[in-house]
C-alpha cells in the first residue's frame, strides 16, 4: 500500500498500526480534525510512512459482528493532507481499504463497511470509492469492496 | 455569513474529515435496519464467483494475519488453512487432490494433521495457490511455505521447555570465544 507525493509524483510505502497511548499527546484537533483523546476506548487505526512515525492520518471503528459490519466511526487525515496544496495523495482511500480488510477476514462474502459522512460530501464518497447509499449512510460490501481492497493492494 | 473554522475546513476537502458517530440508539437502530434490508436485498443477486472470490481473499487476509503473529495454541495452522482453501474451492476434496496429483488418501492425512505435509505436496499447492489468485487478489507465492515455517517456528519456541535439555546435554563447544 502506497501514498504519493503530489508535488514529485513519487510513491511511498505506508503502513496502518493500531494507535498506541503515547500517540494521542501528538494528535492536536487543528491538526487532525477531532479530539481523539474522546475516542481512546475505540478501536483507533493511524497511517504513517513505513518506517516513520508522523501521522498523516487517522481512522476508528466499531465492529458490529450481528450485522457482519464495522462501522467507520471518524476517519480524517492532517491537515497539511488537505485541499490543493495537500503533500500526499490516497491516505483516505488506504485508510477505507484497511477496514475493509478487516471485514473481510472477520465476515468474509458478508462484509460490509459503513459510514455517515455528511451530505454534501456524501457523493464523494460514492463516486471515487463506489459505495452504495441507504438513505444517509454509505456502505461497501462485495464485490466492490473487494475491488477497493485490490485497487490499494496493487498500487 | 460567517463560517465555523470547522466548517470552512471540511469544505476545502471532502476527506478531510467524516464523523460517522452515532448520536442516538434510535438512529443507530434505525440505520441498522434499513442497511441490512438494503443489503439483504443486493445479496440476493450477488454471483457465485464474487462469492468464491470475498472467500479467497478472507483466507488469503487471515493467512496473512497469522503470519505477524507468534501463535501458540495446539492447533495444526497449516492444514486448517489448506482445508479452508480446499473447501471454499472444490466441492469434492478428491478432486482437488485429482488436480494436484495426489491420492485422495494421502490429502486427507495432511488435511487431518496424521501426516506433514512433503515439499513436493507444498509445492504444487503454492502453483495451484498461484493460478486460482491470479484474477482475484495478490497472493504471495511463498504464503503457503511461510505458514509452514511461521507454525514450526512457533511450535518449536513454545516447547523450548521440553526440548532444551535433552539438547543441551548433547552440544557442546570445543572452541570458546574467551572474552
Amino acid at each position: 500500500m502506497i501514498v504519493v507525493e503530489v508535488l514529485t509524483g513519487m510513491s511511498h510505502p505506508i503502513e496502518v498500526l493500531p494507535v498506541e497511548n503515547t500517540d494521542y499527546k501528538s494528535l492536536p484537533k487543528a491538526r487532525y480534525a477531532f479530539d481523539w483523546l474522546e475516542e481512546r476506548k475505540e478501536e483507533i487505526y493511524k497511517l504513517v510512512l513505513k518506517g516513520q512515525r508522523d501521522i498523516l492520518g487517522l481512522v476508528s471503528i466499531e465492529r458490529i459482528p450481528s450485522e457482519w459490519r464495522i462501522h467507520i466511526r471518524l476517519l480524517t487525515v492532517s491537515k497539511e493532507n488537505v485541499g490543493k496544496g495537500k503533500t500526499f495523495e490516497k491516505i483516505v482511500g488506504n485508510l477505507i481499504a484497511f477496514v475493509a480488510k478487516i471485514a473481510i477476514a472477520d465476515f468474509g462474502e458478508m462484509a460490509c463497511v459503513s459510514l455517515k459522512p455528511k451530505s454534501s460530501i456524501a457523493q464523494h464518497y460514492i463516486d471515487k470509492y463506489n459505495m452504495n447509499a441507504t438513505g444517509i449512510t454509505l456502505s461497501i460490501e462485495v464485490p466492490e469492496i473487494l475491488n477497493l481492497i485490490n485497487r490499494y493492494d496493487h498500487e | 455569513m460567517i463560517m465555523s473554522k470547522e466548517h470552512s475546513i471540511f469544505n476545502v476537502d471532502s476527506e478531510y474529515g467524516v464523523d460517522s458517530r452515532y448520536k442516538t440508539t434510535k438512529e443507530r437502530e434505525y440505520d441498522s435496519v434499513a442497511l441490512m434490508q438494503a443489503r439483504l436485498e443486493r445479496l440476493k443477486n450477488l454471483p457465485k464467483e464474487q462469492i468464491l472470490r470475498a472467500k479467497l481473499v478472507q483466507l488469503k487476509l487471515k493467512m496473512e494475519n497469522y503470519l505477524k503473529e507468534f501463535i501458540y495454541d495446539n492447533q495444526n495452522h497449516f492444514a486448517h488453512f489448506l482445508e479452508s482453501y480446499v473447501d471454499v474451492i472444490y466441492s469434492k476434496r478428491s478432486e482437488f487432490a485429482k488436480d494436484i496429483n495426489v491420492t485422495p488418501v494421502y490429502l486427507s492425512k495432511v488435511i487431518n494433521g496424521h501426516r506433514e505435509p512433503n515439499e513436493e505436496f507444498i509445492l504444487k499447492l503454492m502453483v495451484h495457490s498461484e493460478k486460482m489468485f491470479k484474477h482475484v487478489s495478490v497472493f504471495e507465492s511463498s504464503t503457503w511455505y511461510k505458514i509452514y515455517f511461521h507454525e514450526k517456528l512457533c511450535d518449536t519456541m513454545s516447547n523450548e521447555d521440553r526440548w532444551r535439555p535433552e539438547i543441551e546435554r548433547q552440544v557442546r563447544l570445543t572452541e570458546l570465544i574467551v572474552q
